[in-house]
């Protein structure tokens, strides 16, 4: 049971965000959202492949946000591209860069590093 | 250093909250995916959350017509299927849709 968990999203969160789409007063069932669980789970095993195909022709080791973005593109959700763009550079222009960060550090401790 | 509801207001367009679906989660299941998958990077399970989000918003969105095609107001696992045979995109699903173990078809608000 533990395993079969771990390759899932908890149903709960599934659940929520089908509920946010239906009308008030329509119900989902229980072998619903499991299959939901289900297709979540491929629709990310599908992604991660793609993306992590085009790091390995590219010799890097690190998926990142941008390989993501590009597998989703890749595998025709173009519907979803655009907004997962914005949404992640407004993500890293939120995120302090490693640089920002050392940036930050030096300043805290008033000592210089390269 | 993590600025509280940096990440949220991104995910939920300006409303505090947590992430709708849990990234250690999501990270795990992405190691799953495969043997060359090795690192990855703190932004993408975020990404993935979101991308999440609108995939089962989109699946649920076409299930919820086969289930009014159907005249009820109940949705059941036969109308995912159904919205994953008749969507191009989601033909990687039609494998999973198709050979599913018997239902718990337990009807929940």
């Amino acid at each position: 049971m533990t395993d079969g968990n771990e390759r899932l999203l908890p149903i709960a969160n599934v659940g929520r965000i089908m509920k946010k789409i239906i009308p008030p007063g329509a119900k989902i069932s229980k072998d619903a959202k499991e299959t939901m669980q289900e297709c979540a789970s491929e629709f990310i095993c599908f992604v991660t492949g793609e993306a992590s195909d085009r790091c390995l022709k590219e010799n890097r080791k690190t998926v990142n946000g941008d390989d993501i973005c590009w597998a989703l593109t890749s595998l025709g959700f173009d519907n979803y591209s655009d907004t997962m763009l914005t949404f992640l550079h407004r993500l890293r222009d939120t995120r302090p860069t490693p640089t920002n960060k050392t940036i930050l550090l030096c300043t805290t401790c008033t000592q210089h590093k390269d | 250093m993590r600025q509280p509801g940096a990440y949220s207001n991104l995910l939920s367009g300006g409303k505090m909250g947590p992430h709708s679906l849990p990234l250690a989660r999501i990270k795990k299941i992405m190691k799953k995916s495969g043997e060359d998958v090795k690192m990855i990077s703190g932004e993408a399970p975020i990404v993935f959350s979101k991308a999440c989000e609108l995939f089962i918003e989109e699946l649920t969105k076409r299930a919820w017509a086969m289930t009014l095609q159907r005249k009820t107001r109940t949705m059941h696992k036969e109308d995912v299927a159904a919205a994953v045979m008749e969507t191009d995109i989601f033909d990687f699903l039609v494998g999973l849709v198709s050979h599913t173990p018997n239902p718990s078809a337990t009807l929940e608000s």
